[in-house]
């Protein structure tokens, strides 16, 4: 009955019912869940839900602080705030889900084949990933930016690249336990393929932890891409992601706090949604803790 | 003996205390870099010039408006060659050792800063002198090699202040932690951030100095640095942000002080390359730059429109136009389809990566693209701009379309304003022209305005320099600064000069 859940058998609820039986308990993480749509829709209609032109300079109106026509104030260049918000989520947004996927897709590829084929693949790629895990992250992508030079698109392939290595280690340790299941063997002995077997039978059976590092993944890689943007190695201006909207601002503190203030909250409200969703995907989807 | 230390530290905390209330007699200077040496002749930066000020003085000096003042000497004489200047010496003047003040130490301190054995940094002010001559004890005579209008005001630069023969002798190089002059205060100490002063008892102006002592602590960052004025520590902070002076004047016992400069802002536009080889092009840009908005946006408010190529404040500038460049964005489009751009273009810029100068950057990137130019923005590392703007070694290599950037002319004479940035002779690396800006009229006025030591003369050739300039357009010409200096309500006679020359003579507290 235990490894009915991961397996789908007749007669029991199919997995897919079970994780949302267990995830429609936990109250924090549909909020999250909620904000981060909220925060996905506002970025895909950004003309639509925007109330200003988020290049728009206003030179009459600078530093405003928040009122009704600008409800989170003008910048430095009297651009709106809200609307600047609203469209450097699609650039935040976009910069933690396309870097996390690539990592995530290259490690794992690297962990199934890892764990799947042992020896000497095993241990060239984990001692690979060793050297590059023995990196902080935001020091590794300092590094990538240095090679490939400034710009948004470099920040993805940077926070990619050190995605990599924590992928390709879950992974390796699902399949190391996954590829001796006797369902496995079973289904080596009836002649499938190892190529069939690795994405048909083996990957499934990992995505849990991957879904759950998934979604904690974005949150950092959210965070480490603005911090690249605020020391100047990511988003150009006029670009409104927030990491750069922060840099903008920061001289203004003193005199005009409400410039830094609301893309900070813009990054602390996502990057916590996203760890909290992490926190309730983990505990919908761990079979150990079942019934809770 | 350990209650003895500390009791005496007590005593020093409550008279350093007791100085920081109204009563102080020791002024606090909070600025924002460490003194780099108190050898003004080997200074590069304003700031340690301003420091050294305080001790050492130089024949003549500047005034808050950037006006020659004498000071060791009274008076001077020129030829119409503008190759001999006698100066006539202020008498009973003494060094803060003793030794009297009189032509031989003029000739002794000259000689030193042109002596190219031992070279310094501040040589190439007196790189044209030929000879000093003693005429009498109070009377030296300057001989040039050429013709050179400007010399009194390169003698009245920090890098020619007069320091004590005896001192020099006895120190020899170490005379940049030994300073002794003919100033209002007297060497105490100098470690790390902070540098000390006390009152010179003999000074020679009647009645000065009004404080006893001028103490330097440097703090780089801003935030700190307005606290210790808000504090009571610091009586005078410069520069002061213009994003933090709200902070100042919202406080009652303080006060901004804004002081008009000699800081020139400009975009310096790649006349050798298309598109900006057409002055159509390089005009249209100017009428696309709204001037005003930008002191607003960039400065804080804190600076005016440029009204010619040259500051207001240096000797022989003038205004060409009232006001600046217009702002005109539909004379700026009709200019670019006149030249065959209608649809605009793309170039790029480069500039420091200081958040100011990002956000100027910003700024003229929103202006441009008003006309239809698409501009890219290219903060450059300090290392990086070297090697890309000033270490280019043929024309043709340069990579530079446009670039932001700032120039003061710390001799406060046009020549150092124009022969730098618009001589045909001076492109990088030589000197920095990076509009590689070249024009036969404007040259030969350079040249025929050092030429001379005659006032109307080097007037009508600089105007005429000034107006050439302003048609041909080699810039956009955006603003002049203001400085910021924040100070304690009731200092007076303390001040920073157009060129960010610190100055203290006349400081008091009411």
């Amino acid at each position: 009955m235990s490894d009915a859940a991961v397996i789908a058998s007749p007669g029991v609820r199919s997995p897919l019912r079970e994780f949302w039986r267990r995830l429609r308990r936990r109250k924090v993480a549909l909020g999250s869940a909620g904000v981060l749509l909220l925060l996905v829709l506002s970025a895909v209609f950004a003309p639509w839900v925007a109330p200003y032109d988020p290049t728009a300079a206003d030179y009459l109106n600078i530093l405003s602080p928040p009122s009704a026509a600008h409800w989170a104030g003008t910048d430095a260049f009297g651009r709106d705030i809200l609307s600047r918000i609203i469209w450097g989520g699609r650039i935040s947004l976009a910069v933690g889900f396309l870097s996390v996927s690539i990592g995530g897709v290259v490690g794992i590829a690297l962990g199934l084949i890892a764990g799947f084929y042992g020896r000497w693949l095993d241990s060239l790629i984990m001692r690979s990933s060793d050297v590059m895990l023995a990196f902080p992250g935001i020091l590794l992508a300092i590094g990538v930016i240095a090679i490939l030079g400034p710009g948004i698109d470099n920040v993805i392939y940077a926070v990619a690249v050190f995605s990599v290595p924590v992928f390709a280690r879950l992974v390796r340790g699902s399949t190391l336990a996954l590829k001796n299941a006797p369902y496995v063997d079973a289904a080596r002995a009836i002649g499938v393929k190892n190529r069939w077997l690795m994405l048909r039978h083996i990957l499934p059976g990992t995505l849990p932890s991957v879904i759950v590092y998934f979604s904690m993944r974005v949150g950092t890689s959210i965070l480490t891409a603005a911090a690249l943007s605020f020391i100047g190695l990511g988003a150009q201006p006029p670009s409104p992601e927030w990491g750069a909207m922060l840099a903008d601002g920061r001289s203004f503190i003193g005199v005009a706090s409400h410039v830094t203030f609301y893309p900070g909250m813009a990054i602390f409200v996502t990057v916590l949604a996203f760890n909290l969703l992490g926190d309730g995907l983990r505990d919908a989807l761990d079979p150990k803790l079942k019934n809770v | 003996m350990r209650h003895m230390t500390l009791a005496l530290a007590a005593t020093a905390l409550a008279t350093a205390l007791s100085f920081g209330g109204a009563e102080a007699k020791t002024l606090v200077v909070g600025v924002a870099d460490n003194l780099t040496t108190l050898d003004p002749a080997n200074a590069n930066d304003t700031l340690s010039g301003g420091a050294a000020r305080t001790m050492l003085q130089g024949l003549y000096g500047f005034d808050s408006k950037m006006q020659l003042e004498p000071l060791l000497a009274t008076s001077y004489e020129t030829n119409a060659e503008a190759t001999e200047f006698t100066f006539h010496l202020r008498k009973g003047v003494k060094f803060h050792d003793g030794t009297d003040f009189n032509a031989e130490a003029v000739k002794i301190n000259i000689d030193r800063v042109r002596d190219t054995k031992v070279p310094t940094k501040r040589q190439s002010l007196v790189s044209m002198v030929d000879r000093v001559e003693v005429i009498d004890d109070y009377t030296v005579k300057v001989v040039t090699k050429e013709p050179f209008g400007a010399m009194v005001n390169n003698l009245a630069h920090a890098g020619l202040f007069m320091i004590s023969p005896a001192a020099i002798a006895k120190y020899g190089k170490d005379i940049d932690r030994n300073p002794v002059g003919t100033g209002p205060f007297m060497f105490k100490k100098w470690s790390g951030d902070l540098f000390e002063t006390v009152k010179n008892p003999n000074y020679w102006r009647e009645g000065y100095p009004k404080v006893d002592g001028v103490t330097f602590k440097s703090v780089p960052e801003n935030g700190s640095r307005i606290a210790m004025l808000q504090a009571g520590e610091a009586g005078f902070v410069y520069p002061l942000p213009s994003e933090l002076a709200p902070v100042v004047s919202a406080n009652q016992k303080l006060e901004v002080v804004k002081v008009p400069s000699i800081i020139i802002r400009y975009v310096a536009m790649n006349t050798m390359k298309k598109p900006f080889d057409d002055p159509r092009v390089r005009e249209a840009l100017n009428y696309a730059v709204d001037k005003n908005a930008f002191c607003k946006v960039v400065y804080g408010g804190f600076c005016k429109p440029a009204e010619g190529p040259v500051p207001e404040l240096l000797k022989y500038s003038g205004v060409v136009q009232k006001g600046g460049w217009p702002y005109d964005p539909a004379k700026a489009k009709a200019l670019l389809k006149e030249a065959g751009y209608p649809n605009g273009f793309e170039t790029e810029m480069f500039a420091k990566n200081n958040s100011t100068y990002i956000r100027a950057m910003q700024f003229l990137q929103q202006q441009f693209a008003q006309v239809g130019v698409k501009l890219t923005v290219t903060p450059l590392e300090a290392g990086v701009e070297a090697q890309r703007i000033w270490s280019v070694a043929e024309p043709k290599d340069a990579t530079v379309q446009t670039q932001y950037g700032g120039w003061s002319a710390s001799t406060g004479d046009i020549d150092w304003a124009l022969r730098p940035l618009f001589y045909g002779k001076g492109f990088p690396p030589k000197l920095f022209n990076v509009a590689y800006y070249k024009s036969e009229a404007t040259d030969s006025g350079i040249e025929a305005g050092i030429a001379t030591g005659d006032s109307a003369k080097r007037q009508s050739e600089y105007d005429a320099v000034q107006k050439q300039i302003w048609k041909d357009a080699p810039w956009i010409f955006l603003t002049v600064d203001d400085f910021l200096v924040g100070q304690a309500k009731g200092l007076t006679g303390a001040f920073a000069a157009p060129d960010g020359g610190l100055n203290f003579e006349k400081a008091e507290f009411k």
